[in-house]
């Protein structure tokens, strides 16, 4: 009988004991450098600038624009409602609470790919997900809002289309129908509003 | 390890039930997210006649309006539900184990009026307790150690190191 | 699937009560067939003639936190959707000083009254009848006691911070005090006198 409980007791202090010896798990995920790599040749990260500006026109709530430039360009001209987050602060830990909101679309950019693209592969190694880059940066959305590309050729439709939306877009946001000397500094930026990830509500009352 | 006794019943051993409980408290946390109860059952049912009885009662009452009135269902809730379960468990058992019986436990020493007696007004304190601390020896005290929660295990230590004071107190009743 | 079940959104929320009824049926068997539906035998503890309830209690509440602790580890239970009771220091102690007098006054706490009351104990039953009063006397009475109720507030507070180590270094020092009581109680029951009930 005596055995018998001895038995038990050692085998809930060997369970006990190892949880506290088993090794600690890294809290932060990480994604698989395999699944990193596929994620990484594929271009559905990219969103053109056409299509973030559509989305900034219809104010749409699921878009959160990074600006990864430095902090004097961003005062100079930011798009609306974007974030000003400069590289080196990328993973703190309240920007990553940011980048960890559910239901947002975190889309990158700097002046040019390079530093979206970096910070895209530091966000996306930290497992977290919906990031985006702005396919060529700022400077990619001036020559094509602001300073408009002229359409080569006979134009189709669509590239009518584009033209016309170019131009409300240049409207919106800037504020003038005509192509733009690029000293056109206009900010029209919003308060930011931070939804810092709620708590998830547990059940209720014990007893 | 069975201990029959004169009248047939026996019990299980204490710590096969202690893994039994632990394993269904383990359960309902990983099911249900929370842990196992009795007194909020209580609680609702209170909360629920009284606003039968009472709406406008309940709507002003600073506690009562927590859970009841408005479009909350009082009857309507897990512990509610968890207990009727508790009923058909300890029923189950009861056959099992052969211990189904009308009867009144006492002491020898005392008649069963007093017995009665001291259980009303046992019940009474620890319902109006167990409001109090939010919760009774199962939700509060047992299902809180077992997330580790301080409040969990200040309870059971209030409770249990009061009761063995009182117990001494009221030694009469029971040896 | 990563527990808890229903907060994870696997099982539709109204399974919930399903659950509650099984679980509860689990829960009610267990303190049974232990033997809490007997008052005296759940009194003995405070005579020291019979251990139950601190051997169930205590095995319950190791094999509950062992479980959780390991799911927990392997991924399989986000501790952040339990319900972890917030701790409000005054009214904890308080209540449960309160609790303890009704403990030992009637002989039952609710979980117990309701199994004793299932196999035909007079007594179970009555306790029950005792809480509904108690309760509705501690609800009309509220306003009294709103301040204490509210007071202390020191939120979902887990007893390892206080002691400022690991869930798991605290479990296994529990571990470890258990077993030291139950080693305990055998040597206290063997000396003293039985007692008939």
């Amino acid at each position: 009988m005596e055995r018998k409980y001895t038995i038990l007791a050692i085998l809930l202090i060997v369970l006990a004991l190892g949880l506290v010896i088993l090794p600690k798990k890294n809290e932060l995920k990480e994604t698989d450098p395999k699944v990193l790599l596929s994620e990484a040749v594929q271009k559905s990260r990219y969103l053109t600038v056409d299509q973030v500006t559509h989305r900034i026109i219809e104010n749409d709530p699921t878009l959160m624009l990074i600006d990864l430039r430095k902090a004097d360009q961003y005062k100079t001209f930011a798009l609306p409602g974007s974030l000003n987050i400069p590289p080196d602060s990328l993973l703190s830990k309240t920007n990553m609470e940011l980048f960890s909101q559910p239901g947002k679309d975190k889309v990158l950019y700097g002046n040019a790919d390079l530093t979206a693209e970096k910070a895209w592969l530091l966000c996306s190694r930290y497992a977290l997900k919906r990031i985006y880059i702005m396919k060529g940066g700022m400077n990619e959305w001036f020559t094509t809002i602001v300073s408009e590309k002229p359409v080569s050729g006979t134009p189709s439709t669509a590239d009518l289309d584009l033209v016309s939306f170019r131009k409300a877009a240049r409207m919106f946001l800037i504020g003038t129908g005509e192509t733009a000397s690029t000293s056109a500094a206009v900010t029209v930026k919003e308060k930011v509003q931070v939804i810092r990830k709620a708590p998830k509500a547990a059940a209720g009352g014990g007893c | 390890m069975k201990k029959i006794k004169n009248d047939g019943s026996y019990y299980l051993n204490p710590y096969l039930g202690g893994v039994i409980l632990g394993t269904f408290l383990f359960l309902a946390f990983y099911i249900s997210g929370r842990g196992l109860g009795a007194s909020g059952a209580v609680k609702n049912s209170v909360a629920a006649t009284v606003n039968v009885i009472a709406p406008g009662h309940v709507a002003n009452s600073a506690y009562y309006s927590q859970f009841a009135g408005g479009d909350k269902q009082p009857m309507s809730n897990w512990l509610v539900f968890e207990v009727l379960g508790v009923l058909a468990g300890a029923f189950f058992s009861g056959i099992i184990f052969n211990r189904l019986k009308f009867k009144v436990e006492h002491s020898p020493k005392i008649t069963s009026r007093r017995r009665l007696v001291f259980a009303l007004a046992g019940g009474l304190i620890f319902g109006f307790g167990s409001q109090l601390a939010r919760g009774c020896t199962s939700g509060a005290a047992l299902s809180g150690m077992a997330v580790l929660s301080f409040g969990g295990y200040i309870t059971m230590i209030a409770i249990f190191g009061t009761a063995f004071v009182a117990a001494w107190i009221f030694r009469k009743n029971w040896i | 699937m990563i527990g808890s079940i229903i907060s994870s959104g696997m099982v539709s929320p109204a399974w919930d009560n399903l659950f509650a009824v099984i679980l509860g049926m689990g829960f009610g068997f267990a303190l049974e067939a232990s033997g809490f539906s007997s008052s005296r035998k759940i009194i003995g503890t405070f005579f020291g003639y019979d251990f139950v309830v601190v051997k169930v209690f205590f095995t319950a509440a190791i094999v509950a936190s062992l479980g959780l602790l390991y799911f927990s580890y392997l991924g399989l239970v986000d501790f952040s959707t339990l319900y972890i009771q917030p701790t409000f220091l005054t009214s904890a102690i308080v209540g449960g000083i309160i609790m303890g007098i009704g403990f030992a006054m009637g002989g039952f706490c609710p979980g117990t009254s309701l199994c004793a009351t299932a196999v035909g104990r007079i007594d179970g039953l009555v306790f029950f009848g005792g809480m509904f009063i108690g309760v509705f006397l501690f609800s009309e009475s509220f306003p009294i006691f709103e301040n204490m109720y509210y007071s202390g507030s020191q939120g979902a507070k887990m007893i390892n911070t206080v002691f400022g180590i690991s869930p798991e270094l605290f479990t296994f020092f529990l571990v470890l005090a258990a077993i030291g009581m139950f080693v305990g109680a055998g040597r206290i029951q063997k000396n003293i006198k039985k007692i008939e009930y």
